[in-house]
């Protein structure tokens, strides 16, 4: 691949966002994935193509093996079926998931927090009476009960990267015990699996080992860890922070003229 | 059930046995192959008090913003790419809707209970998140709200140890029945067998949880000529009480094999369906002003649905054509 830089002017934050978690992917070369709806999906093609050809993907609408030709505009899209190993329906789709067989879920959302919780079902304070009604807990919910590990995409904003998330929807490292609802340790409810990655418009985070809390582990070219502070909703630790390596001409290139030439994904 | 010889009846006649109160599921996922045609018709009937279940997406927002729906059980309030559910959004956000939140997996396994005739199985699904929240369950509501309150549970979920495996907290999911289920298919047989193409989404879990099954079809073809290959054919006839035959019925959803996403078509739809004057009028123009399938069909003119056509090998047409 050339070895050409871009400048951080010459691409869009979402673009920064989809190359760096589909160069974190190249971890995936030959395990499975549960992809999720939206920039999950756009990534996960650009990894295919550039860094994990070997990458093995499935939908929770019950294709596996997925290989689209064309960037698909849903998890239900035909663009999904053709060239799949095999084509069923949900259950299909989401039993390898609850069967701990899945190496890693891959979502966005509408919130994160320190934890590492994701929110995609609403913004506000009462379910019943949302200030925004969001997608919905969808298959994000399973994911982070089931899967071997949870990546995140989301843009870095002090709204949506929170102390903690207004609903619980995909469970991270510290979660609610029910009926009280108060937080433990995944563990202590059984569950394996844990967010390991949250890859943002602005920098890759990551959980630290013992007290589970987000912290940056790189910044994108551009971007400073005071920007990230100041785009945060907690205090968070940049201690450990390195600078992500630039953006290739040919990643830009790739994902513009051949992943989504149309722009359906609006990322430029 | 006896199979009849023949459940060929017409739209209309269908949707006629849908109850004011109902608990509707209607079939496939999100943007592909969702009866819409039946959702039409279920607006031009004025239903009300419908309980949906699973989403709240194309075929259901149309009946959310129209008032014919009250609560929703399920986990999806999305069009994918187009953006959110604008009716169900605007409803919810109001207070004039209500939903109750399940995960992706709930939904299945209440599917699944349902299926084989069990009141809940088992789960670890949604452990640690909101969806246990008891805060916001609308269990209650729903149902009082059913023409058939003994169709949904006394709880939501019951949560206890495993008592098999020591595996801690485990989760009963209660059966989830439907009322109706209507289901968009490419191929239909005059006694119901059905054959579908593309994912299943939970089509063939749900018509073994319905009592009344209304399948519509792009085609119906002789039942004999499915019967030559019953391995590819995922509905059976035993599970069907009434068939339609309505082409283009799921537009401006994808049907695989026959026509693809109308994406202009939804993105209109989702413009104008933010407003609930605009949505209005949305209705007036492409439901009320039309009296059946065929004169939306018509409106739509041929050479925009022409242009929808699948391409062989695909299933859909590709980007480049």
């Amino acid at each position: 691949m050339s070895e050409k830089f871009v400048r951080p002017e010459d691409y869009s934050p979402t673009e920064a966002m989809v190359i760096y978690a589909a160069r974190f992917l190249k971890n995936f070369d030959g395990k499975r994935g549960l992809i999720g709806t939206g920039l999950p999906l756009v990534a996960t093609q650009l990894a295919k193509m550039l860094y994990c050809p070997n990458m093995i993907t499935f939908l929770e609408t019950g294709q596996a093996d997925a290989n689209p030709q064309e960037l698909p505009i849903s998890i239900m899209d035909s663009r999904l079926t053709f060239g799949s190993s095999w084509q069923m329906g949900d259950p299909e789709g989401l039993f390898p998931l609850s069967r701990n067989e899945i190496d890693f879920g891959f979502i966005g959302g509408a919130q994160i927090d320190k934890y590492g919780n994701v929110n995609s079902t609403f913004v506000g304070d009462d379910y019943n009476k949302p200030t925004k009604r969001l997608a919905g807990t969808a298959g994000a919910v399973d994911i982070g009960v089931f899967a071997k590990t949870t990546v995140t995409l989301m843009a870095h904003q002090k709204r949506r990267v929170v102390e903690m998330v207004d609903y619980l929807t995909t469970p991270g490292w510290m979660v609610k015990k029910w009926p009280e609802g108060h937080l433990v340790r995944r563990e202590e409810l059984g569950m394996k699996g844990g967010p390991s990655t949250f890859v943002s418009t602005l920098g890759v985070m990551k959980f630290d080992d013992e007290t589970k809390e987000m912290y940056v582990d790189k910044v994108f070219p551009g971007i400073s860890v005071a920007d990230i502070k100041a785009n945060t909703g907690f205090d968070i630790d940049v201690e450990r922070a390195t600078q992500s390596d630039p953006i290739l001409l040919e990643e830009v290139r790739i994902l513009r003229e051949e992943i989504d030439p149309l722009n359906i994904y609006r990322m430029r | 059930m006896q199979a009849k010889t023949n459940k060929l009846v017409s739209l209309n006649e269908a949707i006629q046995t849908i109850h004011d109160g109902d608990v509707l599921f209607m079939g496939s996922f999100i943007d592909s192959r969702r009866p819409m045609a039946a959702a039409h018709e279920i607006i031009r009937q004025q239903k009300k008090r419908l309980i949906l279940l699973a989403q709240c997406s194309l075929a259901e927002d149309i009946l959310v913003g129209s008032g014919c729906a009250a609560a929703w059980r399920g986990c999806y309030t999305g069009m994918a790419t187009f953006g959110l559910s604008p009716a169900t959004l605007r409803k919810i956000e109001s207070g004039d809707f209500f939903p109750d939140e399940i995960g992706h997996i709930d939904i299945i396994l209440g599917a699944m209970a349902a299926m084989v005739g069990s009141p809940f199985v088992a789960t670890r699904a949604t452990l640690g998140s909101d969806v246990l929240n008891e805060q916001y369950s609308r269990n209650e509501y729903i149902k009082d709200l059913a023409g058939h309150p003994e169709m949904i549970p006394h709880q939501k979920f019951v949560l206890m140890e495993d008592p098999f495996f020591d595996e801690g907290v485990i989760k009963l999911q209660p059966a989830m029945p439907a009322d109706v289920a209507i289901i968009h298919v490419q191929q239909a047989g005059e006694k119901g067998t059905a054959r579908i193409s593309g994912s299943l989404a939970f089509d063939h879990y749900f018509v073994h949880g319905a009592r009344t099954v209304i399948i519509t079809a792009e085609q119906v073809v002789p039942e004999e000529y499915l019967r030559r290959d019953p391995n590819r054919n995922q509905i059976p006839c035993t599970a069907v009480d009434m068939v339609v035959e309505v082409p283009w019925g799921a537009h401006p959803s994808q049907v695989q094999n026959f026509y693809d996403t109308d994406s202009q078509f939804i993105k209109d739809y989702v413009t104008a369906a933010k407003s609930e004057e605009m949505f209005s009028q949305w209705i007036q123009e492409w439901v009320f002003k039309v009296n059946s399938w065929d004169e939306y069909l018509g409106k739509l003119g041929a050479v925009r649905l022409q242009k929808l056509r699948s391409s062989p090998p695909f299933g859909y047409r590709p980007r480049n054509i």
